[in-house]
């Protein structure tokens, strides 16, 4: 499996690693990762330094992530994308709608 | 969806085997199933009688004269290429070997002998199942694949038959599945300017093209009606945030190509960089300008960011502008590599530009992948900066100069006449009188009254915010009815309105237009002057009259601002415009060869300008 999930012991931080690929086909277990997370205020760290390729499903996917932490008021924060992932971050502007750590 | 009955009771089986007995007792316990029996002795005789019977099971034996039941079997499957009739083997060979080889030959399934009644009857109605959901996925396959190709013939005639300037823009798109999520517009403004859109949505395939609809009828319409650039993004990207989910959003690229002051406008939300390129002979494939992403895509926020409007460039007749989706950088040959931004960069400046760009960048990516298959669409469109002619005509079409261009029409005579003289400018109290003396201008006052009048005031704020041309046309349209000659009265309009807010409001000068650069910084000195208006105003009014065939419409826009010297504005102009020194003035030319008359007065902050259409000329 290509997505990794880790829940802090206060359960408020959230990390949701992704191998290789993210694309629709990740589409349900992306979902499952955090859908069940509803505590206020908590984080969500997408970690993506394992993350070779990303499409515009995946922006998809990350909008709807932002929408659950927003709901919940807590938040999200993209780590590590690497120089390709990176790049297509930034022609979508991801940056003025969620955090993101280099 | 309404699946259609799936009926047992009427199911054609066929038995094939070369002993009668056992023909007997398989068709007995058959029956006993439900189905009709038809029987063959030998596998040539049973794939005959596939043919002609179509049954819905074959229950084959194995060594038979003629030909064995493999051959047979294969033979059948072959004919049947994708249809559902299960094939069982029937055998006494227990053997790994035996059950190997049937499958091979393409059966589903074998039973071997001996075995019970109860055995076979439950073997046959497992192989059943599975056969009625077999029959069940290809009837959805094939109403879905209906379905998509009704939508997709729709969608192709809703958004590419009704684009504008088809022979000259060149779009080339190549889709992933039958539906493309990337869309390609164009349409014609009314004052000739041309909007080009390139979009993205999410993924490919039918999710990804439902917004399609509301987008293409949303920028033609908009377009045409002649609202702004910014406002049109605007409205898109808030029904796009109406409509679609979340994950579900639209990257575009929007480029207006404005004829007649040689610039383009250019926002790209999401997509990869835009170009614009020198293509004249000294400069041959110069990129000139790479227009990155300044906003997310559409339809992810309720409205758009704060600060991200449209860039503003100087263009070239002989520029082109190159839109490409994000599929072209991404596509993948077989060694997993992307074509990237290097390789389409390369191509461009390699390129030879007597050809359509968009054409020769798809060649190369299709040379790169080497049919490999594609994952996303790809869209690429090649705009020519020279779509001006066939603007200009469009607005000009009742006043039979279909030859325009700067350089011939600018007569200085034709200015002078068209303009009253010194005195309207200098001294407006003797300019009231001295205007009914020149026979060129109309006074107003002794027209016929007017069969309508409309007035639009705008103070403040508020004129910074609205744009009151698409709402005087509106206005006009839902009087008089919509038509092509209402087109130079668009571009009248606006120009003067622009000009108003411009230097009069505004108090810009028109001489920092002079440059390719100034030209941008007049453009951003607009925008802070517009976000920081608190005072002044724009009173626009219209009175229409009628004429024995067409109609006057006479327009008044009085601005707030300290006034011109608008004569030598307008020698000035025309001077440099025939020595093609300046990229500003164009609009004002315009103006006054689509108008009856145009007189400034009130030191020129009261323009009255009249315009007048023919019905027998248009």
């Amino acid at each position: 499996m290509s997505i990794n999930q880790l829940i802090s012991e206060d359960n408020k931080q959230v990390t949701i690693s992704i191998d290789n690929n993210f694309d629709f086909s990740l589409h349900q277990h992306f979902r499952d990762s955090y859908s069940s997370c509803d505590l206020k205020n908590t984080t969500f760290f997408l970690n993506l330094s394992k993350t070779e390729y990303m499409d515009s499903s995946a922006l998809g996917m990350i909008l709807l992530l932002k929408d659950h932490a927003d709901n919940i008021g807590g938040k999200v924060i993209i780590q590590k994308p690497n120089k390709s992932v990176n790049k297509i971050l930034e022609i979508a502007q991801f940056h003025r709608l969620v955090t993101i750590e280099k | 969806m309404l699946l259609g009955p799936i009926i047992y009771d009427s199911k054609l089986a066929l038995v094939v085997d070369d002993s009668k007995m056992q023909c007997m007792m398989l068709s007995v316990l058959l029956q006993e199933e439900g189905y009709r029996v038809i029987i063959a002795h030998d596998g040539a005789c049973g794939v005959a009688m596939y043919i002609e019977h179509q049954p819905d099971l074959v229950l084959m034996d194995i060594n038979m004269p003629i030909m064995n039941g493999y051959e047979a079997a294969r033979q059948i499957k072959k004919i049947s290429h994708g249809s559902l009739a299960p094939l069982i083997f029937i055998t006494s060979m227990d053997t790994d070997q035996a059950f190997i080889e049937s499958v091979d030959a393409g059966g589903d399934s074998i039973l071997v002998r001996p075995f019970t009644p109860a055995v076979f009857k439950a073997k046959i109605k497992a192989i059943q199942r599975v056969s009625d959901l077999y029959s069940q996925i290809k009837i959805l396959q094939q109403e879905q694949q209906k379905d998509e190709e009704l939508a997709e013939q729709l969608l192709t005639g809703v958004i590419g038959a009704r684009n504008y300037a088809k022979d000259k823009i060149g779009i080339v798109k190549k889709s992933a599945a039958i539906f493309s999520g990337d869309i390609q517009l164009t349409a014609l403004c009314p004052n000739g300017d041309v909007y080009i859109l390139l979009g993205d949505f999410t993924g490919h395939g039918l999710r990804s093209s439902i917004g399609a609809i509301p987008l293409a009828e949303t920028f033609r319409t908009m377009t045409k009606k002649g609202f702004l650039l910014n406002e049109i993004i605007k409205q898109i990207n808030y029904q796009l945030y109406d409509l679609l989910p979340a994950d579900l959003f639209l990257a575009a690229c929007f480029v207006r190509v404005s004829s007649n002051t040689g610039s383009a406008k250019i926002f790209n939300a999401g997509l990869p960089d835009t170009y614009i390129l020198s293509c004249d002979q000294l400069n041959k494939g110069q990129i000139k300008y790479k227009i990155g992403s300044i906003h997310p895509p559409l339809g992810i926020l309720p409205e758009l960011l704060p600060k991200t409007k449209a860039g503003i460039y100087a263009i070239e007749k002989s520029d082109r502008i190159i839109l490409i989706s994000d599929g072209v950088i991404e596509a993948r040959n077989s060694a997993k590599e992307m074509y990237d931004i290097d390789r389409l960069e390369q191509c461009i400046i390699d390129s030879d530009f007597s050809q359509n760009i968009a054409v020769l960048i798809m060649q190369s990516v299709n040379e790169f992948c080497q049919g490999n298959s594609q994952e996303d669409d790809i869209s690429i469109i090649d705009v020519p900066c020279n779509l001006e002619q066939e603007a200009i005509i469009a607005t000009n079409n009742n006043n039979d100069k279909n030859d325009y261009s700067i350089e011939e029409t600018i007569d200085q005579t034709t200015i002078n006449e068209k303009i009253t003289d010194d005195k309207t400018i200098d001294d407006n109290i003797l300019a009231e009188h001295s205007a009914s003396d020149d026979f060129t201008v109309v006074d107003f006052d002794l027209l016929a009254p007017p069969v309508w009048f409309w007035q639009l005031s705008l103070y403040g704020e508020r004129l910074g915010q609205v744009n009151p041309i698409p709402l005087a046309m509106n206005q006009i349209q839902a009087i008089e009815g919509s038509g092509e000659h209402w087109h130079s009265l668009y571009t009248i309009l606006t120009e003067l309105f622009i000009n108003a807010l411009d230097h009069g409001v505004l108090e810009l000068s028109s001489e920092l237009k002079n440059s390719p650069q100034g030209f941008v910084e007049y453009f951003t000195i607009r925008e802070q002057r517009l976000a920081k208006l608190i005072d002044g105003f724009i009173d626009i009014q219209l009175s229409y009259h009628l004429l024995d065939s067409g109609g006057r419409m006479v327009i008044k826009v009085k601005d707030s601002g300290k006034g011109f010297d608008s004569l030598k504005a307008f020698k000035n102009n025309s001077i440099s415009l025939i020595e093609k020194k300046t990229l500003s003035g164009r609009g004002l030319e315009l103006v006054n060869q689509l108008t009856e008359t145009i007189e400034y007065q009130d030191n020129g902050t009261l323009v009255k300008a009249s315009y007048v259409w023919d019905q027998n000329n248009s």
